[in-house]
């Protein structure tokens, strides 16, 4: 496919804002590439995006220039020099930083001690937290550096992740998908501060994404990759997002879930969504005055009352942090309401009671496969019957020849890429894992459906296959529980769409009156 | 009932038996400064027993060796510091699992310091104590803290120092971390598994000095059953004092001194039921964990190994 | 994913990624071998450099072992009443391990099971048979209950059972001290003519003892026989059965376990209770076997059982089958240790080979797993 615009070639001879030059790099994971010869350039006083869907192999090429990871071919170079970057030190004392997503920073510590970790320096608490104080005030980032982590909200940790980075000074900064756990208000804050970022002393930024939009807004630039190979590089100014999108996956992209996928509505889209009836099916679940608190005492879900009817698709939007997590978990047998009633097809289900929603009738997707959906050490065949072995045993014996015709059904019927149903979970990708995960919890017929981020970190073509799984699940009579955070994705399969804050509805849309301005700011928190 | 407030009262208006208290707490707190820092990152190491019996042998052989305290000293805490670094590689460096080569080393010190201690025979005396003038004239307690031999005398700025280690500085912050998180502490750039090995280094300099004290001033000799449990002991009242130092010397303080307790009283003339004083700290600690168990934090990671790449 | 120049042709895009690099279940057998070869060298080369330092012959006392644990004649014997009380202590560890609770107070619960077989065989009057079966059900109720301290503090209060089972383990034997403060317990009467009084129970009659055999000049009880058979149905339950996969799914991922079905509590605590329970057996079964105190009870009468069992079912990476091998070398190992006493060579050594050992077969596992999860964890970083 012909890019849409081209650029100068990479033998031309290094430009003086040059901060990052990767010429041809290639990694290698035995048959598959992850990286296939990769040239991008990052330049001083730009804020470049790096755009794919999951699975492009935009994260190995961070890992990479963060020292995770080492580069089987091709060469590196930071502010024009060859450099080998073989391990995190090694990055840093070069001057790249990054702003991880997750898995940096250690709760019982507070914000200072956090900053500090890592570093080769004496200790000098006063003098961390001075600078804390600095880079707070400048990036306009404001937190308390005596706060213990673990108390701090996901918008305030991501700050906490910035000043950690920004305190060495790095003239190269990668932020790694940042807006995930951010509300859009917390989005838009991120992205001047970014600007400032790179404004300040010329530094080269780095912006990971697959979300169309968010490209577009905040960066000066865009790489593109697909498969391990950049596909395309253009400056921002001049691009559409189906330009973006077709480059992404390779074709003129015109179903709308596709286009869900990447992010592509603006918040100025007139939305029109397809006419669907209504469900009028019997109500099949139903969370009455919900209350449950955290571990610490907090509130998580203040009297939620939800009613889910059979065939309905109902979308809860949010932010994450907002009570989701605690409302699936309930709804997992993992969690006991402190008050509220649960009932499903008519009967109450006791909470917190292993197995009794299973029992039920209902199925969940959870968040985190590897936390409460599969079990990694066992064998896809064995993960498949996790809910119900009873579906393969005989007078409480497993019979290994039925296991594995019913997996080998399950893995036909539902495009499950393995070598053989014996094959441990942890060898499988994530995509395939999200389906022996779905795959399990449909194989037990069940009544209620909740699917808790279902698309997270998968492919296009994964992307696809769970919603149309979920369609068809909904056609069937199933009552769909949709929790997601994001808004595209919901748009495209909900009937009828809540809001959750702080543990509560804060509105609720009807499909055909969806109003972007009125979501935003509903789960923002503001009342409306 | 009354005897036995009575029997308490008498004991404690006893020198030798403050004397021998402070003595045994003084070798728990030894083992118990280190394994409180190792455990603050994450390990559990059984093998502390360990490294407090070969110390005491250590610091024998040296002594027999040279007719110096010093010397004998030295060779307890590079005999400490072999078992924890055994411990350290097995567990830390080739993941094997931490509890049977704690166990493992326990059994194996024990056979080898028999075994060597019957070979070699090395002959060791009781050291003389140290008085510090005035301070030890003190009545009932006196002698007991400032009336020992000058071994004991390091166990005051040792939890000093390693509190300062492991609060003040770079290297404690990093082992604190990685106690609580080591993925988050991995992708920080540190070495998780070194700052562990390393904590449990520390372990076994300090359980070779308590053992080297224990055989060298305490009771003059080796034989196999000199530490008898108390590396057990040391790891109760880390556990006790909630994974905090000043509850570990506590936790020490109060162990060595129910142990002293069923001690002296045969001397006193009593025999009050020593099987129940010798379960004691075990059970207080049980009870204490039981009871504190919401309040007292353990670190996050405690006992979970830490590869990289795994969750 | 290597795709093909940009030919993706148009239609459905069900990216299909090529099957993922499955690192096989064992690297491969070269490797293991080797890895053993090299360890279990390691620590013989190590026992024998410890021999000839201090002036010892190190083919003698490797002779003297060999000949001791199984050349002699009747060695296999004396092997095998050692080797049985390991097995149902490793067994139960591993019923534990798949659960997901680490246990390391089986040396306690050996004890405390042992202490109530015995006070049940002293005290219970009544037919052989039935007094058999009161004290089998008593050694096991004792370990169980011992263990099951730990698995409630650890259900209802959260403390981390590693600790608790550990420290039991000194609670353990200053009870059994408890016990033979008097004779309403375990103390047996002192018999006429001796002066003093000894730390022992009464000798367990004759109907209650476990019967022995003679196979090929070697003697031993035949509860050997049903320690194999227990080992066997332990491997049948886990690997066949909805039970044991349920077990086997609460230590894998104690969430997804929740989640399914199998409540922590209530299986993991079962599961303590059987560990105990197994390991209080096999202090009955040491008792009433004849080899361990002549049919009697005493302080120390576990002798290390209960921590050499648990390191069976560890270096037999809690596979039940395995554990029957493992049983039988630690077994011999200490056979071979008793003989080197008889004939003066220090007995030291077999501690210490026996420690070198477990040592050395530690380290070809852990080796072999960090590789194989390593190489699991490239192939699926490969698709980030």
């Amino acid at each position: 496919m012909e890019p849409l615009v081209t650029t100068t070639s990479s033998a031309a001879t290094p430009v003086a804002d040059e901060a990052v030059r990767l010429e041809r790099v290639t990694k290698r994971y035995g048959a598959v590439v992850a990286c296939d010869a990769v040239d991008l350039t990052l330049r001083r006083g730009a804020i470049h995006g790096v755009l794919g869907e999951n699975g492009a192999g935009k994260s190995t090429l961070m890992k990479i220039l963060i020292g995770l990871v080492t580069p089987d071919g091709g060469r590196v170079h930071i502010h024009g020099q060859q450099c080998d970057i073989d391990d995190p030190a090694t990055a840093a004392k070069l001057g790249i930083g990054m702003v991880h997503q997750h898995f940096s920073l250690v709760d019982p510590l507070t914000v200072w001690e956090n900053v500090a970790l890592g570093e080769e320096a004496r200790l000098r608490p006063a003098q961390v937290r001075t600078r804390v104080a600095e880079i707070s005030e400048k990036y306009g980032l404001g937190i308390d550096p005596d706060a213990t982590v673990g108390d701090l909200t996901p918008g305030l940790r991501q700050r906490v992740e910035i000043i950690k980075c920004l305190r060495r000074d790095p003239s190269i900064v990668i932020f790694d998908e940042p807006t995930s756990v951010l509300t859009p208000e917390e989005s838009a804050q991120l992205f001047t501060t970014l600007r400032r970022v790179v404004a300040d002393e010329g530094r080269a930024v780095a912006l990971v994404s697959h979300k169309l939009d968010e490209v577009l807004h905040a960066t000066d630039e865009i790489t593109i990759m697909r498969s391990g190979r950049v596909v395309d590089r253009t400056p921002t100014a001049g691009t559409t997002p189906s330009d973006l999108a077709k480059a992404m996956v390779g074709r003129s992209v015109s179903l709308r879930s596709e286009r869900a996928a990447f992010g592509a509505v603006a918040a100025t889209d007139t939305v029109t969504l397809e006419e669907v009836a209504a469900p009028d099916g019997p109500v099949v679940l139903t969370v009455t005055e919900s209350r449950l608190r955290g571990r610490d005492g907090d509130i998580k879900l203040d009297g939620l009352s939800v009613r889910v009817r059979a065939g309905e698709i109902l979308g809860v939007a949010g932010v994450e942090g907002n009570g989701q997590d605690e409302l699936v978990e309930v709804l997992s047998s993992l969690a006991r309401l402190d008050s509220g009633e649960v009932t499903v097809s008519g009967s109450p289900v006791v909470t917190g009671r292993a197995g009794a929603m299973a029992a039920a009738g209902v199925a969940v997707i959870p968040a985190d496969r590897h936390d409460s959906g599969v079990v990694l050490d066992m064998s896809i065949a064995e993960n498949l019957v996790l809910v119900e072995p009873s579906q393969v045993a005989a007078r409480g014996l497993m019979d290994p020849g039925r296991m594995r015709a019913h997996a080998t059904r399950l893995i036909d019927e539902y495009e499950i890429a393995c070598p053989g149903p014996d094959a441990p979970m942890w060898s499988l990708s994530g995509g395939n894992q999200q389906r022996v995960v779905l795959a399990r919890e449909l194989s037990c017929e069940p009544v209620v459906l909740v699917a808790a981020q279902p698309t997270r970190g998968l492919d296009v073509g994964a992307i696809e296959f769970m919603g149309s799984q979920i369609r068809a699940a909904a056609e069937r009579g199933v009552a769909v529980l949709l929790i997601s955070s994001e808004l595209e994705e919901l748009l495209e399969l909900s009937h009828r769409i809540i809001v959750l804050s702080d543990g509560q509805i804060a509105g609720e849309m009807q499909r055909d009156e969806v109003d972007m301005d009125r979501l935003g700011l509903l789960m923002g928190g503001s009342a409306a | 009932m009354i005897a036995v407030v009575s029997e308490f009262f008498d004991v404690l208006g006893s020198d030798a038996a403050w004397k021998s208290a402070v003595a045994i707490t003084a070798v728990l707190l030894f083992g118990a400064s280190g394994e409180w820092a190792a455990e603050r990152a994450g390990t559990l190491n059984i093998s502390v027993e360990g490294m407090l019996l070969a110390g005491a042998f250590g610091a024998v052989v040296g002594y027999s060796l040279t007719e110096r305290a010093t010397v004998g000293l030295l060779f307890g805490i590079a005999a400490g510091f072999s078992v924890a670094f055994v411990q350290a590689e097995m567990s830390h460096r080739l993941t094997a699992d931490q509890f049977v080569v704690g166990l493992a080393l326990n059994i194996l010190v024990l056979g080898l310091s028999g075994f060597l201690d019957g070979e070699i025979g090395p002959t060791a005396r009781r050291l003389p104590t140290n008085d510090i003038p005035l301070l030890s004239d003190i009545p009932l307690v006196g002698e007991a803290f400032f009336g020992q031999s000058w071994l004991m005398y390091l166990i005051y700025p040792l939890p000093v120092i390693v509190w300062w280690l492991v609060y003040r500085t770079r290297w404690g912050l990093e082992v604190r971390a990685v106690g609580e998180n080591p993925q988050s502490a991995d992708v920080s750039g540190i070495d998780v598994n070194k700052r562990r090995r390393q904590s449990i280094y520390l372990a076994g300099l300090t359980s070779g000095m308590g053992g080297a004290y224990l055989s060298l001033a305490v009771v003059g000799t080796f034989t196999d059953s000199i530490v008898g449990g108390r590396g057990f002991i040391a790891i109760a009242a880390v556990i006790f004092g909630g994974w905090t130092l000043r509850g570990t010397i506590l936790g020490c303080a109060l162990f060595g001194s129910v142990v002293s307790f069923r001690l002296s009283l045969p001397a006193l003339g009593y025999s009050l039921n020593s099987e129940m004083l010798t379960a004691a700290p075990f059970i207080v600690t049980i009870l204490g964990m039981a009871v504190f168990a919401h309040r007292v934090r353990a670190p996050e990671a405690l006992t979970r190994p830490f590869v990289r790449g795994l969750r | 994913m290597s795709v093909d120049a940009d030919t993706s042709v148009a239609g459905p895009t069900t990216v299909t990624p090529t099957s993922p690099q499955v690192p096989s279940r064992f690297s491969s057998w070269s490797e293991i071998v080797v890895l053993y070869a090299i360890s279990i060298f390691g620590a013989l080369a190590i026992s024998a450099l410890l021999v000839t330092v201090t002036g010892g012959e190190w083919r003698s006392v490797f002779s003297a072992l060999l000949d001791g644990s199984l050349l002699a004649p009747g060695r296999w014997g004396t092997t095998i009443g050692s080797a049985t009380p390991l097995l149902l202590v490793a067994l139960g560890t591993i019923v534990n391990a798949k659960a997901g609770y680490v246990n390391i107070g089986q040396e306690g619960q050996l004890l405390i099971g042992g202490g109530a077989a015995a006070f049940v065989g002293v005290h219970l009057g009544g037919p052989g048979p039935i007094v058999f079966v009161a004290i089998v059900l008593a050694g096991i109720v004792g370990g169980a209950l011992w263990a099951g301290i730990a698995a409630g503090l650890r259900n209802w209060r959260g403390v981390p059972e590693v600790l608790t089972t550990l420290l039991l383990v000194s609670v353990a034997s200053q009870v059994i001290g408890l016990g033979f403060r008097s004779e309403s317990f375990l103390l047996a009467p002192i018999t006429e003519g001796s002066g003093t009084q000894v730390s022992q129970t009464l000798q367990m009659p004759d109907g209650v003892r476990i019967p022995r055999i003679t196979i090929f000049g070697n003697e031993f009880p035949v509860s050997v026989f049903a320690a194999v058979v227990f080992a066997a149905l332990l491997a049948l339950v886990l690997t066949r059965t909805v039970v044991g996969f349920r077990l086997r799914m609460l230590g894998a991922n104690a969430r997804t376990a929740m989640r399914s079905g199998v409540d922590s509590v209530r299986v993991g605590s079962a599961a303590m209770l059987i560990s105990g329970g197994f390991a209080g057996l096999a202090g009955t079964v040491m008792l009433l076997g004849g080899d361990f105190g002549g049919y009697r009870f005493s302080p120390g009468f576990s002798i290390n059982f209960g921590w050499t069992g648990l390191l069976v079912a560890l270096v037999a990476r809690e596979r039940a089958l395995a554990a029957v091998a493992v049983s039988f070398v630690f077994a011999s190992l200490m056979t071979g240790s008793g003989f080197l006493a008889a004939t003066g060579v220090e007995r030291r050594i077999t501690d210490v080979v026996q420690a070198l050992l477990v040592l050395a077969l530690l380290i070809p596992p852990a080796v072999l797993f960090v590789r194989t999860r390593r190489r699991a964890a490239a192939a699926r970083e490969a698709r980030t």
